[in-house]
């Protein structure tokens, strides 16, 4: 009796009981550790002291943030290097779509081999082609012939950790957009093909309007994705030469976790959690908007 | 399906293919060029590595292999991305799998605040968690302990879980669920006998996926562990730091130990790839 009475408790509890552990979860290991940084970057704050023992300095770890040339300098490098990813890899990732959406015997065999890189794991990946780049026994400067210290020279290192993140990132654009072609109606593309378009004209006029909405996925996930960039360039260069490769992730891990200066940490952690909070915004609002208009 | 076809003459069709296999030919050689190279440095001998040219042919050798296998730091890196990874994926699962159902099945208070909530653990960069999460759990004394990185890995596998349970769930049958109400069922009882058999091959992909984002990762594992917690990726990333040492083979060899479990986990989670690689952005 009591059983069936804990039963009926359950079954009226159901939904509340079935979203507690992931709110709790989520409130565990996301909302208070956010809410805590939120309050760290407006203290000044050592790990010696207990939790709550810092003092209140207003925004002066902002301040200190804007004045510290590495930080600024960290804000223009990481939007260069996700600007060009994120296009390097939604062209790339177009292309090889659009040869994959060929109706042509063994074209999977292609399919499989090319989303290889995108399993990887980045360390892995980016220490590959750290061999692969070595300027005394790296196989790209035997076959060009020179000596170019790629991840040493502050022209090339950007471009080199660029070059990493293309080729794991583009199959992934690829995989994504390859779904969208072929959910793709069939009938607009037979009718221009009766009205005698040119491949290129159905191309520009028909399939791309069409997709859309998946390059627009693509360009939102790819944007967060790229704008966080950590892995390789630790392992590649470390933020260095000369801050080249100084992206937001790394200026807040080295701020963080090698200066130990947790306040500015916070602080910068606050000032990436904004910036992307905004692209979500931006990419969202863009997408919705379309949806509704079409 | 709308896969393009050349339409045309016999001998233009013939060239159309042609040159298509010929593109995708010449993307899979550099796509893969770079993998195949290092697999390669894996199998030669330390003088073989630094061979000047280097070799394109020579008698494959598995002694970095043996050498990695026998170092205890391997293996025990090892044992840890397995523990970890497994220990993620299962506690996102049974965190998040009756929440999914609820999202998908209910309409409860709180709804929307769960969704941006998760959404936003997906979106939003690990780099700003990791501060107060590493401040947080060392005055727990959690660092260091294998058990801090399970934690933070549901920072980005429970959004995945969800995301992706509740996309089976919705395209379940309602009617299934019904019928076991009407015969007297309760709804726990209906969920755990007649509603997650049924999407089995949802939670098979949905660990995949999530043990895929696990083993993978080095931020969490990095900053979170110590000598004897640290994962793959953290030895691999220690292997290679400074001037990529001289251990060519030895860190070749064990990158492709990395690689191999997840490339064959990927492989078999290929059909959902596209719902886990979208999950958060296409629904929602």
């Amino acid at each position: 009796m009591a059983k069936r009475r804990s039963g009926a408790w359950l079954d009226r509890q159901f939904t509340r009981l079935a979203v507690l552990p992931t709110t709790v979860t989520m409130l565990c290991v996301f909302g208070l550790p956010l809410l805590f940084s939120a309050y760290l970057s407006f203290q000044g704050w050592s790990a010696a002291q207990g939790l709550f023992a810092g003092k209140f300095v207003g925004l002066d770890n902002f301040d200190d943030l804007l004045h510290d040339p590495d930080f600024i300098g960290s804000l223009g490098i990481t939007f260069l290097y996700t600007a060009v990813t994120v296009t390097a890899e939604l062209a790339i990732g177009l292309g090889i779509a659009l040869l994959l959406n060929i109706d042509l015997p063994a074209i999977a065999v292609f399919r499989t081999c090319l989303v290889i890189p995108m399993m990887i794991t980045p360390v892995v990946a980016s220490a590959c082609w750290k061999l692969l780049l070595d300027p005394g026994h790296g196989v790209i400067n035997y076959w060009i012939g020179e000596h170019i210290v790629w991840l040493g020279r502050t022209d090339t290192a950007l471009a080199a950790v660029a070059v990493v993140a293309v080729w794991q990132n583009a199959p992934y654009v690829s995989v994504l957009l390859l779904a969208g072609l072929r959910s793709l109606p069939h009938e607009p593309v037979e009718a221009a093909r009766i009205d005698g378009a040119s491949v290129w004209q159905m191309f520009w006029h028909i399939t791309l309007p069409l997709l859309r909405p998946y390059l627009m996925v693509a360009l939102l996930l790819r944007t967060i994705f790229e704008f966080r960039a950590f892995d390789n360039i630790y392992v590649m260069t470390g933020g260095g030469p000369a801050n080249a490769t100084m992206t937001l992730s790394m200026f807040t891990y080295l701020a963080s976790f090698v200066r130990f200066d947790m306040s500015l940490g916070a602080a910068a952690s606050w000032s990436m959690l904004a910036m992307s909070m905004l692209l979500c915004g931006f990419f969202i609002v863009t997408i919705r908007r379309r949806d509704t208009s079409a | 399906m709308s896969a393009l076809n050349y339409v045309g003459s016999k001998r233009g069709k013939l060239v159309f293919a042609g040159s298509v296999y010929a593109a995708l030919a010449a993307l899979t050689v550099a796509f893969l060029f770079p993998l195949v190279w290092v697999l390669g440095l894996s199998l030669k001998t330390r003088l073989q590595v630094f061979a000047d040219p280097p070799l394109f042919v020579w008698s494959p050798t598995l002694e970095n292999y043996a050498t990695v296998l026998q170092r205890s730091d391997f293996v025990q890196a090892f044992v840890n991305s397995m523990v970890v990874s497994t220990g993620a994926v299962t506690l996102s699962l049974c965190v998040g799998v009756p929440a999914a159902y609820a999202i998908a099945r209910f309409p409860f208070r709180g709804r929307t605040f769960l969704f941006f909530g998760l959404l936003a653990m997906r979106m939003l960069p690990p780099i700003a968690v990791l501060l107060p999460m590493y401040i947080l759990f060392s005055k727990l004394g959690l660092t260091t302990t294998r058990f801090s990185v399970i934690l933070a890995y549901t920072t980005f596998s429970l959004p995945l879980v969800v995301w992706i349970m509740r996309g089976f769930f919705e395209d379940l049958p309602r009617e299934l669920e019904e019928s076991a109400w009407v015969d007297g069922a309760s709804r726990q009882a209906a969920f755990v006998h007649v509603v997650l058999p049924l999407i089995r091959p949802g939670l098979v992909a949905a660990s995949i996926l999530c043990l895929q984002l696990a083993w993978n990762d080095f931020l969490f594992a990095a900053v979170l562990t110590n000598n004897n917690s640290r994962t793959l990726p953290v030895l691999m990333a220690a292997f290679t730091g400074g001037d990529s040492g001289t251990d060519w083979g030895g860190m070749t060899a064990s990158g492709v130990l990395v690689i191999l479990p997840v490339i064959i986990f990927s492989f078999a989670a290929q059909r959902h790839l596209v719902a886990g690689l979208s999950s958060g952005a296409v629904k929602g």
